[in-house]
């Protein structure tokens, strides 16, 4: 009987195609007044870290997220909850701009 | 237009560096060498005059005087910035004081903790105690305006200075840093200065052009 319980399981899983996938923790760099990558696809779920390594204070702001000033050497994160796209910027310096994309 | 030259007889005081900022970093290889293996083989009934003493070497300023001249220069503008933010009606010049005070602040953190901890001692030079006399005379010229003709004249001066620091940063200081900490912080910092440029002229500009900014002193 439990090999029958075990044997269902198994098929349900198989049938879902593959295991659920693991949540990502992606980097963005903030540097010489840019992020880098200025675009990147992440999925819900995952957690996206931008570190501030300009002596300068930036922000990642977007309209579903927003940082604050994140001070040099700082880091800030973020979990993806929402599918869509996502620009952003920095507050200080309004010509930094990126994006995210949530599949 | 007086005070954007008062600003510029400023960064005079950097660009006075630059008679004696060449590149020092370059090792001293092929002339020593030579020099000594010419000394070996012509040694022996040589007459024992003494060597023609070396040009002086083209000093750029040191670690230290570096750092006086970084701190000096981020505080004129911290300094011009917290004028302008006290006298200024208009929301965009406004903004841009406030950070420059930020971003200059921060830069001057980051300069005092890096030679705090290089265990160098900021050493003033003519050229940095020029900077703070200048930005000092760049304060008082501007304290007389007001309105539109102080938002003009601090613009201009903050375009005209952010030139002049560029360059100087450019050309002399990074040049001449010895450690490489220090040249990595002042690369670093490059690209911030540039934006500050892009949004004074950008703000220069729009303030020529008539004022597109909301409340931009009119009148005086």
């Amino acid at each position: 009987m439990r090999f029958a319980h075990l044997s269902l399981l198994v098929v349900a899983l198989a049938a879902c195609g593959s295991k659920p996938r693991a949540p990502k923790i992606l980097h963005v760099d903030i540097r010489a007044m840019a992020y880098s990558p200025d675009a990147l696809a992440v999925s819900v779920g995952d957690t996206v870290e931008w570190t501030n390594d300009d002596l300068v204070p930036h922000s990642v702001t977007s309209s579903t997220f927003d940082s604050k000033a994140i001070a040099p050497h700082q880091t800030w994160s973020y979990v993806a909850k929402t599918p869509g796209d996502f620009a952003y910027g920095c507050t200080f310096h309004t010509m930094m701009v990126a994006a995210i994309v949530v599949r | 237009m007086r005070t954007s030259i008062v600003l510029v007889l400023s960064s005079a005081a950097l660009l006075a560096l630059a008679p004696s900022c060449n590149k020092k970093k370059a090792p001293d290889t092929t002339a020593g060498s030579a020099g000594s293996a010419v000394a070996e083989t012509g040694s022996a009934a040589a007459a024992p005059t003494p060597p023609p003493a070396p040009p002086p070497a083209a000093a750029g300023p040191t670690d230290a005087q570096i750092a006086a001249i970084v701190v000096a220069a981020n505080q004129v503008d911290i300094d011009a910035g917290n004028l302008a933010v006290k006298k200024t009606k208009n929301p965009e010049v406004k903004k841009f004081a406030e950070l420059m005070i930020t971003d200059h602040t921060a830069v001057n953190k980051g300069a005092v903790e890096l030679v705090t901890k290089l265990k160098v001692t900021p050493e003033e030079t003519d050229a940095s105690k020029g900077l703070v006399s200048g930005g000092n005379d760049n304060r008082a010229k501007l304290e007389k305006l007001d309105g539109a003709a102080f938002d003009k004249a601090y613009v201009a001066n903050e375009v005209a200075y952010h030139k002049a620091v560029i360059n100087v940063l450019t050309t002399q200081l990074i040049p001449s840093a010895q450690n490489a900490e220090l040249e990595s912080m002042l690369v670093g910092v490059k690209p911030a200065f540039d934006a500050h440029l892009e949004h004074a002229e950008h703000l220069q500009a729009t303030l020529e052009g008539g004022g597109s900014a909301a409340g931009s002193g009119h009148k005086m």
